[in-house]
């Protein structure tokens, strides 16, 4: 198997995976039956690209919020019923130092075999060029997790690489991506063709070429009126914001333009868009 | 029935739907309203501008060229989420919702189709 498309897989694999919206808006990212559910939360904290403050909650009562930024554990805000945690709480940034007390309490608030919930806030860090704080990577190392998370799927290098369709090409860019890109990925093959200008992933495509090329002309001609249009149902200009627009959303077909970090997508979905779409977006802005 | 009954039927049963609005998209006109004790009309009546921007160009425009005239937007930002539906009997007549994320939307979706209907063919 290409290695490089274990990004891309991985993504795809934890989309299967249950995820429920709880009533509080928090999102169940663990069940009774995880056996390692430190693995979900440091996943969770690789795929938090913009800075967020990741509040994670246990059954049990017990609770950690960290600050991240990057893929970068910043601070600890809050730690409840958790014991030690006190020399990362008094840290105006995590450093080097930090690094045993906090997988010291990941994995008090990560123990087997319980509910946690994952609610995300607003942080009032920057998301660019952050390189303070500890990164994730480093973190899931030491507790040898891997954040790809096929380690038991991946096929030897012996074997013959997967066939790719030609109408429908995947460009792959590396672990994670942008928050557009990830939105795109997330919706899956409803999402029949669609383009990214702008930002981290710019000229990233997926679908057949004449409709991506179709989807890419109207960018170059109305790039300007379509930002407008985007930024009157905004709350301020260039934040992030996902317009839909179809016959009825569930079936046929329908448009998506979607704005986040500078990036712009357009994509022409087919079929049901409710079922991905929310999820989607909410997992990509995280 | 009337109008307002079957707006709070949608509420009654989608509590994350904060406001549902029934407007008139050529006038920008909020007819009738039910939701939470905290949305003003300022709120519905910019609700009912963001419908009319929802369903304007240029995104409308490629979409008549796509794949014909769209009666339906969902607008999804930070922290909530916006659905607008127009009448096929009468495009004018539009449902407008403010909600939380995290709603059943394709159950909602299907709510919402069912009363723009009724409303505007008056049943």
């Amino acid at each position: 198997m290409n290695k490089a498309l274990l990004p891309i897989l991985a993504r795809l694999h934890s989309l299967q995976t249950v995820s429920h919206v709880s009533p509080d808006g928090g999102r169940l990212i663990a069940s009774r039956s995880d056996p390692n559910p430190i693995i979900v939360v440091l996943r969770e904290i690789n795929e938090t690209v913009l800075a967020r403050v990741l509040q994670f909650t246990t059954e049990g009562g017990t609770s950690l919020a960290i600050e991240v930024a990057g893929r970068r554990i910043l601070r600890v805000a809050e730690a409840k019923g958790l014991e030690g945690a006190e020399p990362c709480l008094a840290a105006p940034v995590l450093d080097d130092e930090h690094k045993d007390t906090l997988i010291k309490l990941l994995q008090a608030l990560a123990k087997p075999r319980q509910e946690i919930k994952l609610t995300v806030g607003s942080s009032t860090q920057g998301s660019d060029g952050i390189s303070v704080g500890l990164p994730v990577a480093l973190i899931a190392d030491l507790l040898l997790v891997e954040l790809n998370g096929l380690d038991a799927e991946v096929v030897s290098d012996a074997s013959p690489p997967p066939q790719v369709e030609p109408q429908a090409p995947i460009v792959v860019v590396g672990e994670g991506g942008s928050a557009i890109g990830r939105f795109a990925r997330a919706n899956g093959p409803v999402l029949m063709a669609w383009l990214i200008l702008g930002g981290e992933e710019d000229g990233i495509f997926e679908g057949p070429e004449e409709m991506v090329e179709h989807l890419k002309t109207f960018l170059d001609d109305e790039i300007k009126d379509l930002t407008a249009q985007l930024d009157r149902l905004s709350a301020a200009p260039g934040q992030p914001i996902c317009l839909g627009l179809g016959a009825s959303l569930s079936e046929g077909h329908s448009l998506l333009c979607a704005r986040a970090e500078g990036s712009i997508l357009l994509g022409l979905a087919e079929g049901d868009c409710t079922q991905t779409l929310m999820q989607a977006w909410l997992s990509a802005l995280q | 029935m009337g109008v307002v009954e079957k707006l709070a039927s949608v509420t009654a049963a989608y509590p994350q739907a904060r406001a549902v609005a029934f407007a008139d998209l050529s006038s920008s006109m909020v007819l009738a309203s039910q939701g939470r004790a905290n949305v003003t009309q300022e709120h519905l009546d910019r609700l009912c501008r963001e419908a009319r921007t929802s369903f304007d160009d240029p995104l409308f425009g490629l979409s008549v060229q796509a794949f014909g005239e769209p009666h339906s937007a969902i607008v999804m930002g930070p922290d909530s989420l916006r659905v607008f539906l127009r009448s096929e009997d009468d495009p004018a007549d539009a449902i407008c919702c403010v909600c939380d994320h995290g709603i059943d939307l394709a159950g909602f979706l299907a709510k919402l189709r069912e009363t723009l209907h009724q409303i505007s063919t008056g049943v």
